[in-house]
């Protein structure tokens, strides 16, 4: 019996990404408008938000039901801190390796992609499978 | 140029210390509720992972911020 054969609770982990992927395509379509270099500096600020939170939801997920409640905890702080750090390391990666940036673009998407991510998990929740 | 390190080191710390304490709350109450009611702990955990996405949006977003005041203002 594979993973997700076992698991409590199906994480629409795909769902999610695949609509994320779509509307950081059409915002990047909307700053392609202004320039190019807007266009990939916002395809890139999503990407700094979408990686770690899609590594968040992962591993918040890897343990379930109220026999494991604790080690469920435990890597969400986990994923949690991580999650932080990673975007702090892509921001700080972005910054210093890709000279020609369109800050307000990345900051911009990636703010609307955090607001986008919060949505979704809202609208599309984890549902029980059994 | 200093104050820019400072403004981005108070970003990064106040966002942390909201985010730690915001998180300890929240896992704290979901074993305790989880303890009371063990046949709610799928829904209790789903209702935290979302709890946990507000959480950390705004963190993220001053984490942001301040590493383009680090490498980009004062850099």
């Amino acid at each position: 019996m594979n993973r997700s054969a076992r698991a409590i609770t199906h994480v629409p982990l795909g769902k999610w990404l695949s609509i994320e992927m779509a509307v950081l395509l059409v915002l990047s379509l909307c700053w392609l408008q202004e320039s190019r270099l807007a266009g990939y500096s916002a395809l890139i600020g999503g990407l700094i938000f979408i990686i770690p939170n899609a590594y968040f939801a992962h591993r918040t997920y890897r343990y379930q039901g109220a026999r494991r409640m604790h080690q469920a905890v435990s890597n969400m702080f986990r994923a949690a801190s991580i999650k932080l750090a990673l975007t702090a390391v892509f921001f700080a990666a972005v910054f210093t390796l890709m000279e020609p940036v369109h800050a307000p673009a990345l900051l911009f998407t990636f703010a609307v992609m955090v607001l986008v991510g919060t949505a979704l998990r809202w609208l599309i929740r984890p549902q029980p499978q059994r | 140029m200093e104050m820019v390190f400072i403004a981005a080191a108070l970003i990064i710390g106040l966002g942390a210390l909201g985010a730690g304490i915001g998180f300890g709350l929240l896992g704290g109450k979901l074993l305790e509720s989880t303890a009371r009611q063990p046949e709610m702990a799928n829904q209790l955990q789903t209702k935290a992972f979302i709890m946990a996405g507000l959480l950390d949006a705004v963190p993220m977003i001053g984490v942001g911020i301040a590493m383009y005041l680090i490498f980009v203002v004062a850099g």
